[in-house]
């Protein structure tokens, strides 16, 4: 949400792709640069390990560049890249759990967001009350939710962008989408009046 | 904007161009908005809270340091480059093409050794500075060695067997013998620790941090070395420190005496060493603070006192020197009180005042001034 969080345009992304594709060493560093934050946050939603993540984005850029040659030229850098590592984490987690280590097998179905609430933007204790709930409220939904709400509100990707990082059809994504957002406006609602009133009579 | 009328403040907080607008404002945007607020003054309130909660609910994000991609970048560059260079690494199936010629068989053989014993020849002699670190002391007590690693998240205090103490910051590693040679104290630092190093003239404390060295007698400062990160910083509290690098020809002269040499810190300065340049920086830290004693903090109050002495006073109680030229700055005269503000703030006021401006050199404070006669 910061803006030093978020890559350069994507304009510049497909300049930098296209010479990337034809070997430029220096287009796929500056590729890499740009992307790692991005990439390496939303690989920590799906696993805590914060070195296996690093990792992971590492594995992804050499399988970029080893196959460079077999990709195809327009497409939309980010989504691709994020699509990309959701599947290399998934299946590096799935062959890890087959040969046993550890609790593996959770790891895969998580989605773990964080927020916090900064209360400097709050001027009065019922906007705080709501922000609370809301907070309470999106960590409680199912993890295809989370990850639909993240990418759409905390990525700013389209319908067709999550579709494809989630590889799931853009109608399955406005499924996914309306039924958090209902979620979470109804719930909101109701615990907010609940608490307000718990408020008033004590 | 028409269908905004209706709209809850649940219905603002999820809405995308609602969102955009309270996130990352445009020209165009905030013209919209302010208009559609004008004309929809009950909306106000509603507005207001989404605003609220949209900027406050903060997704928390894990950090990680620029330094560190850029590391596992450079690493990833070294290493497609290196299965450029090399594609037989890469790919089995091309080699009983090539070696099918005989002659680029031969070739690649000398190349082969060539490159090999060029590269042990580099490593050998490139390893020699590390010697000094971490092969002596090591050799010298092989059993009394103590390695401490502070894997939490707070800051972790080692006591040293001659009363120093060492606060470690979170993942620092300290490396140090649990007996000190009759001669010298040292230690091993990755990391970021401060030192209070106890009173002892007749062995030096020497800190070896990535090819940085620090000798001092006893006082208090903190080191900054990192492993992923090319610079180490040298934050000097009290007393004087002396700082070297490792592949300091002079090393072995410079470490034996009592006396301090190389680059010699005072309080408040910080020394920036790149070990990629071989290059020390000396300037301030950033937040400068007074040598002398509490109780005998001196009062900043002033009034049309020369700037000259205004200059003089600071610079004594924080034992930092202010270069200036006292001729003119005796016809500048101030009045003010500046008891609460750190050095920098301080410096800023008075220079505003008398029209001057300053610069930090090597450590030092510089005063540029055309006086004050008109």
């Amino acid at each position: 949400m910061k803006p030093h969080s978020q890559p350069p345009r994507s304009s510049d992304d497909n300049v930098l792709w296209q010479r990337f594709l034809s070997g430029d060493v220096v287009a796929f560093e500056h590729l890499m640069s740009s992307h790692f934050r991005v990439l390496f946050r939303y690989g920590c939603k799906f696993s805590r390990d914060q070195e296996f993540v690093k990792d992971s984005v590492q594995d992804l850029f050499l399988h970029l560049w080893e196959k460079r040659e077999r990709l195809r030229a327009d497409v939309a850098v980010k989504p691709y890249m994020m699509a990309s590592l959701r599947r290399l984490m998934h299946r590096s987690t799935s062959s890890k759990s087959w040969v046993g280590e550890g609790d593996l097998e959770k790891a895969d179905e998580a989605f773990d967001l964080e927020f916090s609430v900064e209360q400097q933007y709050i001027n009065n204790e019922s906007t705080l009350v709501r922000t609370r709930q809301l907070e309470k409220l999106l960590m409680e939904l199912p993890k295809r939710q989370k990850e639909v709400v993240y990418l759409k509100f905390f990525q700013e990707l389209s319908r067709e962008q999550i579709s494809e990082v989630m590889a799931v059809s853009p109608q399955t994504v406005s499924n996914l989408l309306q039924i958090a957002i209902k979620q979470l406006k109804k719930h909101w609602k109701a615990e907010f009046l609940t608490f307000f009133l718990i408020h008033l009579f004590i | 904007m028409d269908h905004y009328k209706d709209f809850t403040v649940e219905d603002f907080v999820w809405d995308t161009f609602f969102r955009q607008w309270v996130l990352s404002p445009t020209r165009e945007t905030e013209d919209l908005w302010e208009e559609w607020i004008e004309n929809n003054a009950d909306a106000h309130e509603k507005i207001q809270q989404a605003k609220g909660i949209v900027l406050s609910l903060r997704l928390h994000e894990p950090e990680i340091a620029d330094t560190e991609i850029t590391r596992i970048v450079n690493q990833t560059v070294g290493r497609i480059n290196a299965s450029d260079k090399y594609p037989f690494f890469e790919e089995p199936a091309k080699q009983p093409k090539v070696y099918s010629f005989p002659w680029l068989r031969i070739a690649a053989s000398v190349a082969f050794l060539l490159i090999s014993g060029w590269i042990i020849y580099s490593l050998s002699t490139k390893k020699e500075p590390q010697k000094i670190s971490f092969a002596k002391p090591i050799q010298e007590h092989k059993d009394s060695i103590t390695e401490k690693w502070n894997s939490s998240m707070k800051a972790m205090t080692v006591l040293l067997e001659d009363g120093s103490k060492v606060t470690l910051a979170a993942n620092g590693r300290i490396r140090y013998a649990n007996k000190f040679l009759a001669a010298k104290r040292e230690v091993f630092l990755e990391g970021e620790a401060f030192f209070d190093i106890a009173k002892d003239s007749e062995r030096p404390f020497f800190v070896y941090s990535n090819g940085l060295v620090t000798k001092v007698l006893g006082t208090s400062f903190t080191i900054k070395a990192y492993g992923n990160s090319n610079e180490v910083t040298v934050e000097v509290k009290t007393g004087r420190v002396s700082v070297f690098a490792e592949s300091d020809p002079e090393l072995e002269q410079k470490t034996a005496g009592r006396e301090l040499q190389g680059v010699v810190l005072h309080p408040n300065q910080k020394i920036i060493y790149s070990r990629e340049e071989v290059r020390m920086v000396k300037t301030l830290v950033e937040k400068p603070e007074m040598v002398v004693l509490k109780a005998e903090t001196p009062q900043f109050e002033f009034e049309d006192t020369p700037a000259s002495e205004v200059f003089e006073k600071i610079g004594k109680a924080y034992g930092i020197e202010i270069l200036y030229d006292p001729e003119i700055l005796k016809d500048c005269p101030l009045t003010a009180t500046l008891d609460n503000q750190t050095l920098h703030e301080k410096l800023f006021i008075i220079c505003q005042a008398v029209e001057a401006s300053y610069e930090i050199l090597d450590g030092q404070v510089v005063i540029h001034s055309r006086g004050c006669k008109n």
